[in-house]
Formats: structure tokens, sequence, C-alpha cells
């Protein structure tokens, strides 16, 4: 028998799951596995990769192990597209590592997006400090093809991927060599893998032939896909995902066995009896490589100081200069103090350069006139105030800065930027201008499978037919990453006891979690001081001119790189708007920080729920939560915008501080200890930090650990050290004397915060949007809409609602008008004032309050099928105004197509013709004639020679819903009103009505149906709201009942609900018991015409001709011919379907 | 459980027909299948099958022609059956009618007829005629075109056959009904419009012969005898039959093509009618052959025969699927006849046994050698091809064949042997009582079970193992030591 000695060995050709769909195991699986086993080393080798590397360095150093004990080596696998083999290469120092970047960015930026070409050259151009080992053959694939720059310009796919898999070339090998040593200037090994395939051992001895022929050493590796033999079924899924075929059709392109997985020094040792050399070299191959990640750190852009020594001096100029301009009758000391404080601490950090890289963006924001605020923790500091970053007055607010930055945490602060969202892209660019495409990039999100994919995918594969798969998805709600429950499943039709559907939702939700492809973050910035290819592989975004480079955002705070968020946020594109507007028609300059704070009515509209269109505060969850709260100062509504969020109701601690603000129960306070972490929030932990303290000063977590607790709810699913926390936080709480039930509460808090964190400074970020745009709704009414209109699609309701709110706050909306209109909605002639009557009785506590004093003119925006393009030509030809069509055709020589889109939207009323007789004379226009010949004629008047049609006229009833049909909304009435005598006579109630009744009665009530909800945190209730002619309504249906009524809450366009009225402080519901789709109903709004008035007018000799008949009615005058008699018309044109489709669908939210 | 069908239109999973309890719930074609599911989970929906529902048309069709010669495909949901001449057949149009509707009513099948002077009002009350009050379903031939625009005036304008987008303008000019344009000046309308839709208006009317008449086709190639008396004896239908295999030959020999499906109705005195088919594995246009198919297909009825009773008195042969043949040509060496003389063989054992049971082996990629083989149709058309161009798509990932025996034993044979743990080569092992003493050896080759099947049993390490004698085994141990305590060896085959 042979002995084997176990000298340890290192794996060093780990493929992880961060090579899209080949690798079975997550980074973090791998490296634990590894420890796990005692290797000495592992080395990630992903394929033209370093995606997963930041993953398996954080376990790491998570887990505190020791470098001489365990390393872990930052590589890639080369897989070149020329024929070479594949490589294993690792960097031996930060300059190697620098080059492998660089190779890696070239070969990205050949390929199209996602893929990666590399040749030999490239690799021959940077090897300098790479150690090498050579595989036998090469993995390039059919997939990798596809992405050739030849297919990119415009080749044939088919063509050009006929390559030739590579197999074991020992003269290519032989050749290859000797050149790679002289370019790496070191050793090149050769690697032999013993994993159970067709001729194994004939193979080892053939690498080892070969081995001694090219005198390189030989390097054992067990090519690993996977941590455990356990995920094999996963691993052949993936693949099977990878080709887009079937278990089944994927026949051998499947591996043969799972032998593939990582294994022990002692198992690899036997397997490689023959040459043990090749397990001891790989430790001798491990020593050679110091490179560690941490070494990237701290690599600001330095050259901001605008003629400072330093940048720390530079920073401390800009605060002061700041800090004077915001506070112009001297800057308090207790600001002095804090800008002090913080900039020595920023100094100890040397975060300077940092902060002047987010004030230089913003300073150049602010110079275009985009509008914009920091959001995030930025706003605990008052640095950031002084800035200009944040808006956030930190005197009038208690914030730590210790949660923006802290010296014990030693990640870089984190600033994140709202830009409007129609001009960030100004931003960007501007970034990429001044630092240059070397030195800026996008960073990456991973785009992970959630359940519904991953089931749809492990579906797929599995062989289930699309029906299924379409039950499947169906079953899950949202796009959750929660397994799917029996339930789901069994009302999805399907059996889950069936074994191979078990076997599909085991293997989803194995799957749910893995990385599937890299994608840009919408707006995180890396900038760094030298190259940035130099630091992490670039590779193309999706848009052109646009780089993004391989890691998310959680990589890069690891490794403590510099990243700035510029994001993008619809409501401060409408505010920007609103102010233009105020200085344009009301003469009166506004920004977020000048607006009149603190004011009465502002609040008193809040506090009632007129909230449509305000930021934040306008779903039907804060509109009910409002008045009970009843906000009055800033600070309520910092409270109000993080208390309806997954972490206080998942707390459960909304409730609790409701009783105790309406009086209805006494503040305490769990301990004195907790009184000072509490007191703002009347002894309720309502925000992320209040929670964190409670760890520390509670459970005695160190502040260090609190954060690592907050982080690791953000992360559990990845790592599994979520219950040593709930123990060390409740047991720490209850032994220090606090009730287990208010321990569990806080964790519980601490879990909702994870994956949804609003902490105080987000919170007060958004308070002040909140408040801004709420003052603009009270006082400004007009501005705020037409400001809202043109900022869409944004918010939580349709411009149907947005405009019906102005209306009832007595702005005048016109319609779109060819004469009058441009493509953004405007304001036109001022009134003298609010006028009488035109407010809603709602709203009539605020009469004295309103400002607005502003016509609307809605915009061809509004109008569906048009384009800005066309727009501008007809409001830059329009002159004195169009007098006909034809006037209009032949200026502007617009297509036809836009003409009918105008006349469909009846925009061509300002000419006397609706949109019937518009569309009817746009459709004739080349009837008349070639458009060559026309100028010719056109002074003359044109007669039509042609017969009348005698078209039936268009009916209110019809232009609503062709209104809607075109618009989306329509001004000349609600579809509603046609059937309210009908809906009279089913004793239905007009929303309106509603207020006045007690609560408990029994009501029925119909509209619209405008959203359903369904929150996460609500367990299953749907939240249905409805508007009819005179209001809104919402309804709330219980699961039960839901599920007896689904086919009617999710198909009806309009609907009537039953149950009974829940009136609890001013926030009305019914809760429903029955429901009925009432959508037939409003085929009244077309049936009229077509029961009557489809003939044409006969004339009718011995009619008085000086009769008059109103103007617009003289086609009513129909009389039956002979012909047609009335009986037999039927209901031949019945257009439910049609009906159904024109309305609004309602917006499903989750 | 209500039912529909779906079908991807544009990415999207939308419904494609409903059966009347899903028209119930308000479901209706169009609607995306998620909505659908959204409303009504319980459901049942399965993809639509263009091509099958194409083929189920066709055979109605086939059926139809029992009422008249002159019978057209209407895709994709509609017959049109020429029986001006035929109708008094069945003693009138009415009755007719009635009687379509009875025997499809009998069939299961639920048909909407209707019976007009014109095809186009007979598509338009088909398909609208159900939403006039009263319905019509019937008008008489010989109505003068002002009681016919008079009955179809109330129909809604796509009774025309219009376009849904033509149709949904003309809505917007509130032009709605047929009526609504009859009684209109034609040429303002025409002249937004275009005339297309009054062809169509005067086709509906009979003011012109449409330009749309159905094409009433026979099948491509057919042959047919008529005899005053029935015939009886088995000898004189295959007389006929090779006669009547004659024509077609001649026909089909005409337009270069041979038949692959082939169809014989007997048509019974008393109206009974049978059909035989045969299917070919190659394009046929051989008279004996197809004569010799026939006799093995009615040899292979058995005792009860065609069920003559009375006799037949239409024979008919006709070619339901062709494919273009070139000239047959003998060549000098006999590879051509030995591939036609085996293609012969395999028709002839077809019509005789059934084509499936005729069968020949396939490769498979497959790891699991049990199944590296798998036997298919001998008749199907995936035969190996000699010299295709290597799709390259397909197959540039699969691993060229591993080093197997030829043949395999048909049942892995237990043996003894002797191995190291954990997965070591036998030393020696005993087969078929012999004991074997190995000198060389390669393995293992590890190859695990297919895990997403149903019991899909344990991993085998494959080696291939020559003994002192020089003879080559391929022999396996079933199981690792971490599935099973008592792995197992087996013989699976050897090498030649």
């Amino acid at each position: 028998m042979i002995k084997y000695i176990a000298t340890g060995y290192a794996e060093l050709a780990v493929t992880t799951n961060f090579s899209f769909l080949r690798g079975g195991s997550h980074p973090e699986e791998c490296v634990g596995q590894a420890l796990e086993l005692g290797l000495k080393g592992l080395g990630i080798a992903d394929r033209n990769s370093l995606a997963g590397v930041v993953r398996a360095h954080v376990v790491l150093r998570e887990k505190k192990v020791n470098p001489s004990a365990f390393k872990l080596a930052i590589g890639t696998r080369l897989v070149f597209c020329d024929g070479t083999p594949d490589m294993l290469v690792y960097p031996k120092n930060r300059a190697a590592y620098g080059r492998l970047t660089s190779l890696l960015t070239r070969g990205n930026l050949r390929a199209e997006k996602g893929g990666c070409l590399l040749k030999r050259e490239d690799l021959l151009d940077h090897a300098s400090g790479l150690q090498l080992a050579v595989m036998p053959g090469s993995s390039f694939a059919e997939e990798d093809a596809l992405c050739t720059e030849r297919h990119y310009e415009g080749f044939g796919p088919k063509e050009e991927a006929a390559f030739q898999p590579v197999g074991q070339d020992a003269g290519l090998i032989q050749s290859l060599m000797p050149r790679l040593r002289e370019a790496c200037g070191g050793p090149v090994w050769l690697t032999a893998a013993m994993t159970y395939g067709t001729s194994m051992r004939g193979d080892l001895a053939w690498c080892k032939r070969l081995a001694a022929e090219v005198r390189a050493p030989l390097l054992a590796i067990n090519d690993v896909l996977m941590h455990v033999a356990e995920r094999r079924p996963l691993q052949d899924v993936l693949t099977a995902i990878r080709l887009g075929l079937t278990l089944d059709e994927a026949g051998r392109r499947l591996e043969a066995n799972a032998e593939r997985h990582l294994k022990d020094a002692a198992e690899m040792a036997r397997l490689f009896s023959e040459v043990p050399e090749a397990i001891a070299e790989t430790l001798h191959f491990i020593d050679g490589l110091s490179f560690s990640l941490d070494e990237l750190s701290g690599d600001y852009p330095e050259e901001l100081r605008e003629g400072f020594a330093t940048p720390q001096e530079a920073l401390r100029a800009f605060a002061y200069e700041g800090a004077a301009w915001r506070f112009p009758h001297g800057v308090p000391d207790k600001v002095i103090e804090a800008i002090e404080h913080e900039l020595a601490l920023v100094a100890a950090l040397d975060y300077a350069a940092y902060f002047l890289t987010v004030h230089d963006i913003m300073r150049f924001a602010r110079d275009q006139g985009i509008l914009c605020q920091g959001r995030g923790s930025a706003a605990n500091s008052t640095l950031c105030y002084c800035l200009r970053i944040t808006d956030v007055d930190p005197t009038r607010h208690q914030l730590l800065f210790e949660r923006f930055i802290s010296v014990e945490r030693n990640e870089p602060p984190d600033i994140d930027v709202d830009f409007e969202h129609e001009r960030r892209d100004q931003v960007m660019t501007y970034i990429y201008e001044r630092y240059g495409r070397a030195r800026a990039a996008l960073t990456a999100t991973v785009v992970t499978y959630r359940t519904r994919s991953a089931m749809r995918e492990v579906g797929k594969v599995f062989g289930f037919s699309e029906d299924v798969l379409a039950a499947l998805s169906g079953a899950v709600w949202g796009s959750s990453s929660v397994a799917v429950e029996d339930k789901e499943a069994r009302r999805a039709g399907l059996d889950p006891t069936e074994p191979r559907l078990q076997k599909v939702l085991a293997l989803a939700s194995e799957l749910t979690g893995f990385p599937r492809h890299l994608s840009q973050h919408t707006g995180g910035f890396v900038i760094t001081r030298t190259r940035l290819d130099e630091v992490v592989p670039l590779a193309h975004a999706a848009m052109d001119g646009r780089t993004t480079i391989e890691w998310n955002k959680d990589d890069l705070d690891a490794l403590g790189i510099l990243k700035v968020d510029i994001l993008a946020l619809g409501m401060l594109t409408c505010l920007a708007r609103g102010f233009d507007l105020l200085k344009r028609h009301y003469g009166l300059e506004y920004h977020l920080a000048n607006v009149p704070a603190e004011e009465k009515p502002v609040y008193e509209m809040i506090s009632r729920a007129d909230t449509i269109g305000v930021f934040q505060i306008e779903s039907r969850a804060q509109m009910s939560m409002l008045p009970r709260l009843k906000p009055a100062t800033f600070y309520d509504l910092v409270i109000e915008v993080a208390i309806v969020r997954p972490g206080p109701i998942q707390g459960d601690m909304v409730h609790p501080y409701l009783r105790r603000r309406q009086g209805l129960e006494p503040v305490k306070y769990p301990s004195d200890a907790l009184q000072e972490v509490l007191e703002r929030t009347l002894g309720v932990p309502l925000f992320q930090e209040q929670a964190m303290k409670i760890a520390i000063v509670a459970a005695d977590f160190t502040p260090g650990e609190a954060d690592k607790l907050r982080r690791a709810m953000a992360t559990f699913k990845r790592i599994g050290t979520i219950s040593t926390f709930f123990t060390k936080m409740v047991e720490g709480m209850v032994a220090n004397g606090y009730e287990r039930d208010f321990a569990e509460r806080c964790f519980k808090q601490i879990e909702g915060f994870g994956t949804y964190g609003f902490p105080e400074s987000h919170a007060a970020s958004f308070a002040l949007l909140v408040y801004v745009s709420a003052w603009m709704k009270c006082r400004y009414p007009d501005v705020f809409c037409c400001a809202l209109l043109n900022a869409q699609p944004m918010g939580f309701y349709a411009p149907a609602q947005i405009v019906r709110d102005a209306r009832e706050h007595g702005v005048t909306v016109e319609e779109a008008d060819i004469n009058f209109s441009e493509w953004n909605t405007i304001l036109v002639q001022p009134r003298a004032g609010v006028s009488e009557g035109s407010l809603h009785p709602r709203h009539e506590t605020m009469r004295g309050d309103m400002r607005g004093v502003h016509d609307l003119r809605l915009g061809f925006r509004q109008v569906k099928g048009l384009n800005e393009a066309d727009i501008a030509c007809l409001v830059a030809r329009r002159g004195a105004g169009y007098d006909s069509i034809r006037d209009l055709w032949l200026r502007t020589e617009l297509p036809q197509s836009v003409l009918q889109h105008l006349a469909e939207a009846d925009a061509f009323r300002s000419l006397g013709l609706d949109r019937r007789a518009a569309l009817w004379a746009v459709k004739g226009l080349n009837h008349a004639g070639d458009k060559d010949d026309l100028p010719l004629l056109k002074s003359l008047s044109f007669k039509a020679r042609e017969p009348d049609a005698g078209l039936p006229p268009m009916l209110l009833g019809e232009h609503v819903v062709e209104d809607y049909r075109t618009l989306s909304l329509s001004l000349k009435a609600h579809p509603v009103s046609f059937v309210r005598s009908s809906l009279a006579a089913r004793k239905i109630a007009r929303t309106e009505e509603l207020a006045g009744m007690a609560s408990g009665q029994r009501v029925s009530v119909a509209g619209l149906v405008i959203v359903r909800q369904r929150p996460g945190s609500a367990k299953g209730v749907i939240f249905l709201t409805m508007e009819d002619e005179t209001g809104i309504a919402n309804a709330i249906i219980w699961p039960k009942v839901f599920e007896a009524l689904r086919p009617i809450v999710m198909g009806a366009r309009f609907i009537a609900i039953t149950g009974r009225l829940q009136n609890e402080a001013g926030v009305i519901h019914v809760v429903a018991e029955r429901a009925e789709d009432l959508t037939p109903l409003l085929n009244i709004l077309r049936q009229s015409e077509e029961q009557a008035f489809a003939h044409p007018p006969c004339r009718v000799i011995g009619r008085p001709s000086s009769q008059k008949v109103p103007k617009g009615q003289e086609n009513l005058q129909t009389v039956q011919t002979s012909l047609f008699p009335p009986e037999a018309s039927g209901d031949a044109v019945k257009e439910a379907a049609a009906l159904r489709r024109v309305l609004p669908k309602g917006r499903n939210f989750h | 459980m209500p039912l529909a069908t779906f079908m991807k239109i544009k990415s999207a999973l939308r419904l494609a027909a409903l059966d009347p309890r899903a028209l119930a719930l308000a479901l209706e074609p169009g609607m995306a299948l998620a909505d659908a599911r959204a409303r009504h989970p319980a459901l049942l929906a399965i993809e639509a099958n263009p091509s099958a529902e194409a083929k189920i048309l066709t055979d109605i069709l086939a059926w139809s022609r029992r009422f008249t010669p002159l019978a057209a495909l209407d895709a994709p949901d509609g017959i049109m059956l020429d029986v001006s001449g035929a109708a008094h057949l069945f003693g009138g149009e009415e009755k007719l009618q009635a009687e379509i509707e009875a025997r499809f009513q009998a069939q299961g099948l639920t048909a909407r007829t209707a019976l007009a002077p014109t095809p186009e009002a007979a598509w338009a009350l088909a398909r609208y005629g159900h939403v006039l009050r009263p319905l019509i379903s019937f008008l008489p031939d010989g109505l003068d075109e002002r009681r016919l625009a008079r009955a179809l005036g109330p129909l809604p304008l796509a009774a025309l056959r219009l376009d849904t987008g033509l149709v949904a303008g003309l809505a917007r000019a509130g032009l709605r009904r047929v009526s609504d344009i009859i009684l209109r000046p034609r040429a303002p309308i025409a002249a937004r419009f275009g005339t297309h839709l009054f062809a169509r208006l005067d086709a509906l009317l009979g003011r012109t012969k449409s330009a749309i008449s159905p094409r009433f086709e026979a099948p491509p190639y057919l042959a047919e005898r008529r005899f005053a008396e029935g015939i009886v004896a088995r000898d004189g239908i295959e007389a006929i039959i090779l006669s009547l295999a004659q024509d077609l030959c001649t026909l089909l020999t005409r337009h270069g093509e041979g038949a692959r499906h082939l169809e014989a109705s007997f048509f019974r005195v008393d109206g009974a009618v049978k059909h035989l088919d045969v299917r070919t594995s190659r394009a046929l246009r051989d008279p004996e052959a197809m004569a010799r198919l026939f006799r093995d297909r009615i040899e292979a009825l058995g005792d009860a025969g065609l069920e003559a009773d009375y006799g037949f008195d239409v024979l008919r042969l006709s070619a339901l699927a062709v494919e273009s043949k070139g000239e047959d040509q003998a060549s000098l060496d006999d590879t051509l006849n030995s591939e036609n003389d085996l293609a012969g063989l395999i028709d002839r054992l077809g019509a005789r046994l059934g084509v499936r049971r005729v069968t020949r082996l396939s490769m498979q990629d497959r790891h699991d050698p049990d199944f590296a083989v798998v036997y298919v149709p001998a008749a199907s058309r995936a035969r190996p091809r000699k010299c295709a161009p290597r799709d390259i798509s397909s197959d540039a990932e699969i691993p060229a064949l591993p080093p197997r025996p030829l043949r395999l034993l048909l049942h892995p044979e237990l043996i003894e042997a002797i191995a190291s743990v954990p997965d070591g080569p036998p030393l020696r092992f005993r087969w078929r009582r012999v004991l074997h003493e190995i000198a060389a050896v390669e393995g293992p080759e590890r190859i695990a079970p297919d895990w997403w099947k149903e019991a899909p049993g344990f991993t085998r390490d494959y080696f291939r193992a020559e003994d002192r004698d020089g003879q080559s085994f391929w022999l396996f141990r079933e199981g690792l030591y971490r599935e099973t305590i008592e792995p197992r060896w087996f013989m699976h085959g050897l090498f030649a």
C-alpha cells in the first residue's frame, strides 16, 4: 500500500457562482468550506472576472482568520478566444494586480456588454509579476463566442461561432511555455486535475510527461465548481439554464459526476499519490503571492484643493465660507463647535478629498440650475449642511454625526445625492469629463435570482410547460425572495407534494440569491486618483460611452473605496419646475432652503390628509396616518416619513406611538438610560439609530457590534449569524432588566430596518421635500399641479387624479388645444383671485391660505402618441394662430398621423371642430389633392365639394370615453356621473357622503378602480382605492373575502363595494363584504348613440327652414328611414371589451 | 373547470380561445393570461396548438365533403360549403342546415352555421348573426338586394371581414353598422377609409362576385372508381386498388412527386365510409408497392376485414401527403436499390406489424450507458445522415464519445471482485465462474445517476480492465461508500 502524507493543500482553481451560471456555490460558501476542510489556502479564479473576490475577502476578515494559517489568493481563470489554453492567473503584488485588471479591462472593452474576449498577446503584454498556471485545454465556449466583436459589428452569429473547442494540445503548450516564462519573469506551472473523467489516469500520465518536457512544475487542482458534492443538482440546473436546454436535452454537456467539489488535503494526496510533488507545489505557489485587496483603499482624487496646500485646508475654507452663507446673521457657536468637531474627525480619517469631490459635483449642478439634495446619513452632518450638500438645518435637529462617519467603523462616508431625474445625465457627463474615463466609472449591481425568476428558470430546465411556469410564478406576489408556501402553490392549481415539483421548489429556493449577471448601478460613481482600471476591471455599460466596474457598493464599502451616488428623484424635477414657474409668473425666487418654514396652513392641510401629489406622504397608508398623527412641526414630518415603514410596523411600534401622541397612554421609558435615546419619539423607538442605540445602551453592544448587527440583517441570507445576534441582544436586554417582549420587538424592528433602512437623518432629508412640496401645493395649487404634470411619470397617482385634485382646489384646467397648448402644461391668464364656489367644500378652510391665481392649459405631453419635436414645430409656427386644419397642415408640414392624434385628443376645439369633425377633416386631407400643388391654392378658401356624409354627432359620454383613451383623463365629465341615476336606484352612495355617515353603518359605494395595493406587511389584506365624480373612497378587503371576490376585485374597472363603514379620526374605510363589477353599466356612455343616431339626417320637406335649431344639434333631427326599422337593431355593437381597455386598469402596488 | 387556451403574442401570454364556462366568467380572448389567473386561479389554461387546431379543421373539412364536393377551408375557424345544387338531396336548404348542425352536435362539436345567398353573407351571419334580435342564421336563396340589405344592415361592420383598426376608425367617425355605410354617400367614406370596404359590402349583398370567393379544393392527387353495384369480394377490391394506384402514380409522375401518406376510401352502398391509410418511409411512386401496402393493411384487419356487407359502390385512392421525388435511377452499383429495398422492407413490415413496431437504434446524448442508445421507429425521418453538414449550434459542446465497448451486455452481470477501498481498481474478479487476473486498468470513470429522475440509483465507477490473457472488459462498481455500505461489482461489456 502507498502511504499518503498530507502535507497540506491549497485549492487554486475555484469557480464560484460569479462565473455566472457555471459555478454552483457562493464565494462565501467556498471560503467557509475550505476553512472547514483545513486547507492552507484558496484561490478564487472566476472566468475572466474578479467580481466575486471581495465577498471571499470579507468572510475571512469577518472571521478574523490568521493569514499565515489560511491564505486567500485573488486571481482569475483566463479564458482566451484565440485557442490559447485556459490559465490560472494570480498577481504577486499590487502592481501585478493592476496589470491583471487592465488586462481584463482590455478584454471586456473589446467585447459586447457581458462578454470578455482575450487574446494571447494581451496576456503577454500584462504578464509581468503574475503567477501563471497553464491548464490543458480551453473552456472557451459557444456562448462566449456569441459576443465576438465581429458579431457585434453585424455579422451573423452562426458563421462566427464556428470555433473549435481546443482539446489537450501538447505542441501548443510546448511552444507557449518559454514565452510565458519570459513575459511573467518567473516559473510557469502546469495544472493537473483528477476528476474521475473518462481516462483520468492516462491524462495524469500525459500531464506528468508534458510537465517534464516543458520543465514546468506540476500543480494539483480539483477544478472546483461547487463547495460540496451535494451541490451537483443545482450545478446541473445552472448548466442547463446557461445552455437554454432542459436537463434531459443537456445530456453529456452536464458534468458526469459530482467530483468537482472542494476536497481536503488527504483526499487530494490520495488522488495524486503518483505525483505527490503536485500537491506540495500548491503551497509553493501560494507562498509567492503577497497581494491583498486591503491595499486598494483610500485612493481619492486630490486635484480639487483649488490652491490650498492640502485638501483638509480647502475643506475648512469651504466649510466656513458656506457657514457664513447659511447663517448671514453670524454663525452660532454651536455650529462652529460642530464644524470643528467634524473637521477633526475628517482629518483623522483623511476623508477631506472625498468631501471636496461631492462638493464640487453639487456646485456644478447648482451652477447649471439643477436642483439637488443629499440624502441618507449625510444629513447628520453640519459640515454637509455648510457645504450645501444637504439642506436639513442641523441646529434644528439633534443629529448624530457618528452615524455618518465613525472612527470605529473605518468605512468611507457614503453620500447619496438626489438630482432632478431629467437632468441627472448632465451631472454624470460632467463627472466623466472632469475625471476622464480612466478614473471614473459606474458601480455594478449584482442582479440575483428572486423567487419568481428562480422558479421560472428551474421549472424550465425541468421541462415544465409555459402554463405551469406561469402558474408557478403566479404563486409569488411581487419580487420577493421568500419561498413559495404550499398554500400558494395549491391555489395556483399545483400539487406541492408531487416529487418533481418538490425538487423544483427546493432547487429554486437554493438558486434564489444566486448572482445572475452584473448590471450597472443607476448612479453610483467610483472615482479614483490613479487609473481606475488598475483597481478593478471595467466593462461597457448599457449606455454608449459609459463604463462600469465589476463590484457593487457593498464590495466598495468593504474595501474602503470612495463612491458617490448620483441618484435621480422625480420630486426634485417637479419642485425645480415649480420654483421656475413661481419665478416666471409670480416673480418669487425660492429654492429648497428658503421656502417659508413652519407655516401653519401647510400643516393644517397635511393633517387633513389633503396630500395628493405631495412627496412621500401621498400613499394610502401615509394618508390614513396623517389625521391621527396631525403633524404640526417639521419634526413631526420626519416621524411621519419614518413611521410608515416596514421597520416600525414589523416591530409593532406604530400604535404605541400614536396612542402616546394622542394622549391615550402615558409616556414612559423602559429605563432612565433609554430616556435620552427615546425622548424625541415619546419612548417608542422609530428610527434606525434608536434601535442601534438600544442595542448599545440596553444590551451592552459596542457601537461597532451594533452596526454589524444592522448589516447582518441586510444580508442575512448570506451569512447565517442572525440567531447569535438575537440571543445576544434579547438576553442582554433581559439581563439588564428590560421586558422580553420589548426586547424582541426592538430586534424585530432592526430586522425590518435591515432591508428597508430609514435612518432619522434620511427621514429628515425627505421630510424637507415633504414640507416644500406640501407648501407649494397649499399656497400655489396651480403651480404645483402644473409642475407635477410636467414631471410625470412619478408618484402614486395618475394625471387624472392630480388634475382632479387641482380642480377641487379651485384651479381651472383647460383642454389641450392646437392654438393654445405647448408640449408642457402651462400657466395662463391670472385671475383676480380664487373664484367663489370653485373650491370643493372639503377644502373650504383653505380659501384664505391660497395665493395661486392662474389657470392651467394642459400640454400635449398628456396626449398619447405625440412626440416633443412635432409639437415644438407646431408651437414654433403657430404665430397668431391656425385658422383651419388645412392651415395647420400646410404651415407645419406635420404628417397626417400626428394630426390624427391631435384630432383624437380633441385638440381642435378652438377651430370649432369636435374630435369627430376634426378627425373626418384630417382623414380627408389627402383626398382633396396632393400636398405639392396646394401652395398655389393656399389663399383660396376651399369649399368642400364632396357630399356631406352626415356623421352622427358624438355625445358627451363617448367624448369622455375617447378622452380617457387619448389623454387618460377627461375634463368634460367623470364617467361615473353618467350612471349616477342607476347607482342611486341601487342605493349606492356618493363617496363624498361617506364622511357624514356613522362608523359601523352598512354602505355601498362605487367608483373607478384607481389603485389596488397589497402591502407585504399587511398579511394579504388588499387596499382598494376608487373614484367617483365626487371624490375618492378606500376599501379594505380581508384575504378571506378577497378569495371570494377575486375576479371582481382584480378585473373590474368600475366596481361597487358594500360593507361596513369605518371612520377612525376622519380616516374612512369601507370594509368590503360584497363587490360587484359594474363595468358593463358604463356601456351607456356609448349606447345611447348606437341606439338612435346612426342614421344620416334626411331633409324633411315641409319643415319651415326658419325654425331655429340650437347650434351643434342640427344633426339630431334624425328621421328613421323605412329601410331599417328601429326594432331590428338589437345590441349589435357591444363594445364592452373596448371600453374595458380604455378605462384605467388601476395600478397594482405591493 | 373553465378551460382556455393561450398563446404567446409579443412575449405576453394571452388567451386565445375559451370554452363556454370560461366565457361565462367574463374572460375573453386577447386578455393576458396573468390577468385571467389573477381573477380566476382555477382557470385551466393550456397552450394553444395551432397546427393541431388546423388539423382538426382539415378533418372536419374532409368529413364535410359528404354534403358537397365543393367544400373549402376558411382558416382559422371556418368551413365554407357551396351547397347550391346539393341541398335538394337533403330535402331543401333548411333541412340540410338542420342536419349539418345535428351531425356536428352528435360529434360533440358546437358549430355556428349560417346559410345565405352569398359566401360573405353566410360568413357574416355565422359569426355575428347571433347578436341580431331576432337571431338570423338563414337567408333563403333568391332574396332581392333590398331585402338582403335590410336583413344584414344591423350587423356590426366587423361582419364585413375588415381588420380591427379599420373598424375602430369607422367607429370613431360614428359608423358602426353595415346600415351606416349603406345609407351614406360613398365618396367621402371611400376617400378616408379606402374602397375596400365597399367591395366587401357589394360582395355581401351579392352585387358583385366576391374577390375572396373561397377556393374549393380537392386533395392534390386522387383516383376514383364508381360502380353500379356494390363490390364485396376482396380480390376484386385489391385489383381495383392496384388500378387506382396506377392512375395515381401516373398523376404523381407527371408532377414529379411521390406519396408519403396514402388513403383508400371505401364508400359503402348504405352510406358508411371506411378509410384506410398508410404512411411510407420515402416518397413512393410504385403502384405495385402501393397495392402491396394496402393488401398488407387489409390483411392486418383480420377476420372482420373491410365489413363490406352490401358492398362498396365508390372506391377512392388519394395521396394526402406528397413530396417531390426525382426520377428513379438505376445505378451501376446496387447501393440505391439496396437502400430502396431496405425502405421497401421497412414499409412492408410496417404495414403488416404497425409502423411503430419496426425500429432501429439511435444514439442518445446521455452519460448513463444504459440509455446511450434508444429504439426509434425505422420509418421515422431522423435517420443518421451520411454527409449532412454538422449542425454546429447543437453539437459543438457535446464531448466526443468516450471509449466504450461496441455492444453492452443486455443486463450488467454481477461479478465478484477484489479491489482496494474506496475507489481502487479491481485486482481480480470472477465472471461466469472464471477468475480473471487484472494486468492493466484505466479508471475509475465516475458516472453519477440522473438525479432528477425517479429512483435515480447509485453512482457507478467504470473501469477498462485487461486481464493476463489480453481480454478487455468494461466493468463497474455500483455505489460510492457515502451512498451504500456494500458496493457491488458488475460486468457491463467486452471490448473487441
